[in-house]
């Protein structure tokens, strides 16, 4: 591993110029199949980005055989509420989750971490799920943050919905007990 | 002195886009050391402003729905983190700051820990006699009462009862509530109230006795003339885009207090490059770093209802030359637990949708009474903090004996199953599977860690090579600036730190009062 690389691993995720591999891919985002439109005005990040966090968030929350009764991540709009989030937060932080959707749709890491070299949106389902788990378990901590940083993310918005409750057995908030101001 | 007219709290909202207010004393926070900080001050009839980043919520926001409560409520809208996101930190940003969301677990600051900072740390004049009056005082005004069985819920009888099979030793943890109605919501905003926290207590005290609170206004900047804090720098915030839209500046004739926790403290100073010449200031950042696990029960546990946290043990916290932990329960909400469980998809669904049935106990480990030394924070040239924290041989050794002892808990606490929350779990079913624990990788990012207290970064202490404050608070160089949250801790505790908290910002403050008139300055 050369110098470099090596210090671009060691300063972790959300450091200064972190995911500067990320930037060095600048036709990750030209292939990238873009979906469903959003279904609110994207506050942070570029259509290409709502796609590929879309795309994972698909793939993050239940999926095929978890039966009709689970709603998707797009019917709770995961994608949506992340972006709305992520636009509150320190410009830093946007601008490395950013780089981070970069390096998630290249075809060129897919080929590198788990044989799968088209972007992540044109993945097969089991392709997703494949590069998912390279990051997931990845004895780089670099992409194990990352796989985190998107994952944390997804799960925050799918089961804080209250659509979502019923399927966890959860009955949501009691009522409040009336007690004077 | 004459009595002043009641203060009050002013949003962001109704500032203008350029304004300054000039007072004897600007507090920057409004949590449990700032409110008790400006309560002791403005009793004692000086002018006060405190200045806080985060908004103004009461009970009526606030809706127990996680989806509104951590954006609104929690340090980076809930998204705090060390730099590798391998320990995710829960850190109030409100008016009341962490009591806003603090779980109502109160301990004094245990003796061994006094005692350490005594022999070690040069903190030999604030043992247990020093703070008893801070500490009672705290007490009587957070309503902290005896631990009470009835506030034992199932996710907290399980604690309960697998430690007291064990001999473990578990006690009830004492509360401070008042007409507390166990909905189970603590930390995300008590709608009735009953949770006493600084904004329902010493803050409204200080509110009482003239201090003004203005919210929404994050403090950038320290401005110091010659040794003396002079002013505080904010930008008042848009509450919902979270930036700026102005500029408030708060004059301090007299001084300054911190109280903004133990990473925003630090991050202020390093970013006001302002009494930080010790080369002390951001390092040794406690975090109690917490461990988790599951364990699945035939019975329900419902650990989202009841009082979050009522028992304790202690048993493992001094373990000789090996770091120490505490075990209690965390709360059990649907959003809190799908970020704790691991993998993704349908395999994440089938852990989740037994959510009812699960139990979390949590291994605090007692960070900085070894040889390791925290973490450290630094500020960007964009004014992003970042906290570094290595995870430390000693701590890995410490986690992976706590997750042990759990599963050996939860297993006499008749569990069907324990799993710890490695991204590839190990599931527990008897005593010979514990032996794996100890085979599986403890990585960062590869077992699900958090954060609920911060603690160091500003050490107190007698030398000023060693230490960035004394042990009343003063900074070593700046005369006027003083500082009064869980950043002066030398080290982690080793229990929950809001009364210890109150207590040292109690003291702190007493003395800052008690000399007011012979400090340089303060009779301009």
């Amino acid at each position: 591993m050369n110098p470099s690389r090596r210090k671009f691993l060691k300063r972790g995720l959300v450091g200064g110029g972190a995911l500067v591999l990320a930037g060095t891919l600048p036709f990750a985002f030209r292939t990238t199949a873009l979906g469903r439109r959003p279904r609110r005005e994207l506050r942070l990040l570029s259509l290409e980005q709502h796609a590929v966090l879309a795309a994972a968030c698909a793939r993050l929350v239940p999926g095929d055989g978890a039966g009709p009764t689970w709603p998707t991540a797009d019917a709770v709009d995961c994608a949506g509420k992340i972006d709305a989030l992520l636009a509150t937060t320190h410009p830093d932080v946007g601008g490395d989750f950013k780089r981070l959707l970069r390096l998630f749709e290249s075809g060129f890491l897919g080929t590198f971490i788990a044989a799968s070299p088209r972007p992540f949106t044109r993945a097969t389902p089991a392709e997703q799920d494949a590069r998912l788990e390279a990051w997931r378990r990845s004895r780089v901590a670099l992409l194990r943050s990352g796989y985190q940083a998107i994952k944390r993310l997804a799960h925050a918005a799918y089961y804080s919905s209250p659509e979502v409750y019923a399927r966890v057995g959860y009955p949501g908030p009691p009522e409040v007990p009336q007690v004077p101001a | 002195m004459s009595a002043r007219a009641a203060g009050r709290i002013t949003p962001g909202a109704e500032l203008p886009a350029m304004s300054a207010r000039e007072v004897d004393y600007a507090i920057v926070g409004s949590g449990a050391g700032g409110s008790v900080a400006a309560a002791v001050l403005a009793a004692a009839g000086a002018k006060v402003a405190v200045v806080e980043e985060g908004g103004h919520y009461t009970r009526a926001d606030f809706n127990m729905q996680e989806a509104w409560a951590y954006p609104a409520l929690y340090q980076e809208h809930g998204n705090r983190a060390t730099e590798d996101l391998a320990i995710m930190i829960l850190q109030g940003r409100n008016v009341g700051g962490g009591t806003t969301v603090n779980w109502t677990s109160s301990f004094r600051t245990p003796p061994a820990t006094l005692r350490l900072w005594a022999e070690q740390h040069g903190v030999a004049d604030v043992d247990a006699a020093t703070l008893e009056p801070h500490f009672a005082a705290a007490e009587a005004r957070l309503d902290v009462g005896a631990g009470n069985p009835d506030d034992v819920n199932r996710n907290n009888r399980k604690l309960l009862d697998g430690a007291g099979k064990l001999g473990w030793n578990p006690e009830l943890i004492r509360r401070s509530v008042k007409g507390c109605a166990r909905l189970g919501y603590c930390g995300l905003g008590c709608p009735l109230d009953a949770k006493r926290t600084s904004r329902t207590t010493f803050l409204a005290d200080a509110i009482a006795a003239g201090a003004d609170v203005y919210s929404d206004c994050r403090v950038k900047l320290i401005e110091t003339d010659r040794g003396r804090a002079r002013a505080v720098i904010a930008e008042v915030l848009d509450r919902a885009a979270d930036r700026p839209r102005g500029r408030f500046v708060v004059y301090a004739r007299k001084g300054v207090v911190l109280a903004g926790g133990a990473i925003n403290t630090p991050a202020l100073l390093l970013r006001s490059k302002a009494g930080t010449d010790s080369g002390l200031v951001g390092k040794r950042t406690f975090l109690h770093p917490t461990v988790p696990i599951v364990a699945f029960y035939d019975q329900p546990i419902e650990a989202f209802y009841g009082p979050p946290q009522s028992v304790s043990v202690h048993h493992f916290a001094d373990r000789g030359a090996r770091v120490g932990y505490f075990l209690e329960t965390a709360p059990v909400h649907p959003m809190l637990g799908a970020i704790a469980l691991p993998g993704f998809g349908d395999a994440h669904r089938k852990i989740a949708e037994r959510l009812p049935y699960l139990q979390a106990t949590i291994a605090l480990l007692v960070d900085g009474h070894h040889d390791d030394t925290g973490g450290d924070i630094s500020v960007n040239e964009s004014g992003r903090i970042r906290l570094r924290y290595p995870l430390h041989a000693s701590l890995r050794e410490a986690a992976v004996d706590a997750l042990g002892n759990m599963a050996r808990l939860q297993l006499a606490a008749g569990a069907r199953e324990v799993m710890t929350l490695h991204e590839t779990p190990l599931v527990i079913r008897s005593e010979a599977d514990i032996a794996r624990i100890a085979d599986a990788p403890f990585v960062p990012n590869g077992h699900t860690m958090f954060s609920a207290h911060q603690m160091g970064g500003c050490p107190m202490g007698s030398d000023p090579h060693g230490s960035v404050v004394n042990t009343r608070g003063r900074h070593h160089q700046i005369e006027n600036l003083w500082i009064a949250d869980g950043s002066v801790f030398p080290t982690s505790l080793g229990v929950n730190p809001q009364i210890s908290v109150y207590a040292h910002a109690r003291l702190f403050a007493t003395e800052i009062a008690r000399t007011a008139g012979t400090t340089a300055g303060a009779t301009q």
